[in-house]
């Protein structure tokens, strides 16, 4: 019973958010499909880009697919790379401090 | 995670360590949704909802006695850790909605057909961008614990184990 509940607490707080969430963006009209300013594709030189059906347009990923080349590690290696830069940046220092706070006792 | 505040048992640590390992796992995975191809992104990033709740269940003494002492006397790194976990919700959450929005396989799936949403697209990547950064400082932050943990679970039982063999070797 414990469990149920605090799981409805995380999931409302989870709803409360999103609905914040999907509230501010309409409202700010970035949803809108000129909203960003920039110019758009417009294939004959006239007419406004639609996006294909069924979705969003993302023109980059069937191209870089058919390259062929091992892109899963790329994208791999860097984030894992982001991550540990950020641990030795942060925890690094941390534990040289500890240590040395253990040698000063 | 909790050891300055809260004292866990030795399975709840096991299971949040083999659980923050799956969630580690299943956050890069789905960062890269041209390599997994979006059907597992998708539904990857939908089942990690479940884990993630599970993930904050199991922290539940943490987040309501720093929830409670918060405004109080607290130490730096709880408070920062409190702070940091909260940003990692909202920008988690960021995601999931960005992501139901500009869904083309598992909402649909499910029967939910949404707008084709323009700012959607560039909010999904840009809280995405945002949660790698902020998963590194969370791992960061709790390196001491993950180590000891892993070290504690994971290499000293088969160290043991070794040591076993060989002690076993020995005496033939």
């Amino acid at each position: 019973m414990k469990t149920l509940i605090r799981t409805l607490v995380i999931l409302a707080v989870f709803f409360t958010l999103s609905g914040a969430m999907v509230m501010a963006v309409n409202a700010s009209g970035a949803n809108a499909p000129d909203f960003d300013g920039e110019p758009r594709f417009r294939p004959d030189g006239g007419e406004e880009f639609r996006p294909p059906e069924g979705g969003e347009f993302r023109p980059e990923r069937g191209d870089r697919e058919e390259r062929g080349a091992p892109r899963w590690m790329f994208g791999l290696i860097k984030n894992v790379g982001v991550i540990a830069v950020l641990v030795m940046v942060i925890a690094w220092p941390r534990s040289l401090a500890k240590k040395k706070k253990k040698q000063a006792v | 995670m909790s050891t300055e505040v809260i004292k866990t048992t030795s399975s709840q640590t096991k299971t949040k360590l083999w659980l923050d390992v799956a969630l580690f796992i299943a956050f890069l995975v789905t960062m890269d949704p041209h390599s997994s191809g979006l059907a597992i992104h998708e539904w990857l990033s939908l089942s990690v909802i479940a884990v993630m709740t599970i993930h904050l269940l199991l922290s539940w003494d943490w987040i309501k006695e720093i929830t409670r002492r918060f405004l109080g006397k607290l130490g730096g790194l709880n408070r920062t850790n409190y702070i940091l976990n909260w940003l990692l919700f909202i920008d988690g959450t960021l995601i999931m909605v960005s992501g139901a929005m500009i869904s083309e396989v598992a909402l649909p799936y499910l029967g939910f057909v949404l707008p084709p949403g323009f700012a959607w697209r560039r909010l999904h990547d840009m809280s995405a961008n945002i949660g790698l950064l902020l998963l590194g400082v969370h791992t960061a932050l709790h390196w001491n614990w993950i180590v000891n943990t892993f070290g504690k679970y994971l290499f000293q039982p088969i160290a043991r184990m070794f040591a076993i063999k060989a002690n076993k070797d020995a005496s033939v």
